[in-house]
């Protein structure tokens, strides 16, 4: 089995097109899904049941289920109640949800991995609630949170390859033109695996200066009792 | 046929897949640990070259899709000549995708071996081999065993990508039935639900080793 680098260079435009447009619907879910992840974790962190409830039961929806399930309910199913959404829009919908139910997760971590006192302390100092939660428990909540969202925002791109299937154009679906065209399935799969593999890094070395910048050591229990993530990203 | 009736009638066909994707799951996660296992030892105890090999594998089994990584293996195997049955195709794929994040947990676990009592078995002269199978490996075993469950829950949510494959598991189960009967909604909603099931059972198995490998986790 030999290497055609011929469908490569064939297939160029088609790839950065697709590469174009995963960047774009990633960044609109990630951008989208951030605020959208703050409510739930917040909502999910209330004490009322109203609030608590309902984000609890859509963030375990989300995440105890497959997203090509997620994407195939929202494409093939909801037309038969009436509602029709095109290809790119489902695809965008469903991502936005996944990656805010992810966050969310993300969110609430780093939020409980901060000491109750902390915010108390703030607070008995005659810090307005506001002031304290931006100038005490952001800053501390940032070691956690910036390497928990890195893996779910890599998560949300990888992910978003499976969006091909209900015929988005996005770079997995690049591969399965070049491949229509050329009849070189490995060369097109590779290529776009490789392209992938950039766009992950890419993320990874920009949240890595992120948290260069904004990170404080990580204090706290949750430290000492897990040496083991048991966050794993998705696939 | 009324939705209701779809469902009830469709059910031990979605079961049978679910069989199925558990059977892939746990499976992946099997062999994916012995994938794991020798990454680990391989980047551990391997010259500078194989360590790098190493990086380098599972940087690319983490850093790009499960869905491309299956279409790719897909169409490798029969171009190097081994035509194997779709089910064995996917089991590989989820297990050399799994092998790299495992290898990932060892790594975090080998760092809480304390370095002395590895000291200590080389001062009473342990090959290095039974060092690795008697000392190291037993207490890093206890330490990602929780993760190794929440691995399994991964796999379970990411074998929905080998329906795309053709391996008739719960995903392809529904796609199967939706063809046939052009009623998506209760079929998508009730396959969601058994992989919200079996999800949910296995977080449930995951909390009862939390607790039973705490006391590893504290010292």
């Amino acid at each position: 089995m030999s290497f055609d680098f011929s469908v490569i260079a064939h297939g160029l435009p088609i790839f950065a097109k697709g590469l174009v447009n995963t960047v774009l619907f990633c960044s609109v879910a990630i951008v989208g899904g951030l605020p959208l992840a703050s409510a739930l974790a917040l909502a999910r962190l209330s004490r009322r049941g109203i609030f608590r409830l309902p984000a609890t039961g859509f963030v375990e929806a989300l995440r105890n289920t497959p997203f090509l399930v997620q994407v195939f309910l929202l494409y093939f199913a909801l037309p038969a109640l009436g509602i029709r959404l095109g290809a790119t829009t489902a695809g965008l919908v469903a991502l936005t949800a996944y990656a805010g139910a992810y966050f969310a997760e993300a969110i609430r971590g780093a939020i409980l991995s901060v000491p109750r006192g902390q915010l108390e302390s703030g607070r008995a100092l005659g810090m307005p609630y506001l002031r304290a939660v931006r100038r005490i428990v952001a800053p501390q909540m940032m070691g956690y949170l910036l390497p928990a969202l890195t893996n779910q925002m890599i998560g949300v791109i990888k992910d978003s390859a499976v969006l091909s299937v209900i015929t988005v154009s996005d770079m997995a679906m690049a591969a399965q033109q070049v491949l229509g065209e050329t009849f070189a399935p490995v060369e097109s799969y590779v290529m776009v695996a490789v392209l992938y593999w950039v766009l992950t890094a890419a993320v990874a070395a920009l949240m890595m200066q992120l948290e260069r910048r904004f990170a404080a050591p990580a204090t706290g229990p949750l430290r000492l009792l897990d040496p083991v993530p048991t966050l794993t990203s998705e696939r | 046929m009324s939705e209701f009736a779809l469902v009830l009638s469709s059910l031990p066909a979605l079961l049978r897949g679910a069989e199925i994707t558990l059977a892939a799951s746990a499976l992946g996660v099997v062999l994916g640990v012995m994938v794991g296992v020798a990454l680990a030892v391989l980047r551990e105890a391997g010259g500078r070259a194989l360590r790098l090999l190493v990086r380098f594998y599972v940087s690319f089994a983490r850093g790009t899709p499960l869905f491309i990584q299956i279409l790719v293996l897909f169409f490798v195997l029969p171009a190097i000549g081994l035509d194997i049955p779709k089910f064995h195709a996917g089991v590989i794929a989820l297990s050399l995708n799994s092998g790299a994040y495992v290898s990932e947990m060892i790594r975090g676990g080998l760092t809480a071996v304390p370095r002395g009592q590895i000291e200590a078995a080389r001062a009473l002269a342990m090959p290095t081999p039974l060092i690795w199978r008697h000392i190291v490996l037993p207490q890093v075993f206890a330490l990602i065993l929780p993760p190794l469950t929440v691995e399994f829950i991964a796999l379970v949510k990411a074998s929905a990508l080998l329906s795309v494959i053709g391996v008739v598991e719960l995903t392809r189960t529904a796609q199967q039935i939706v063809a046939a009967t052009f009623q998506p909604v209760g079929i998508w909603i009730t396959t969601g639900m058994l992989y919200f099931v079996m999800c949910f059972a296995l977080a449930a198995l995951t909390r009862r080793v939390e607790r039973a490998t705490l006391v590893y986790r504290l010292r």
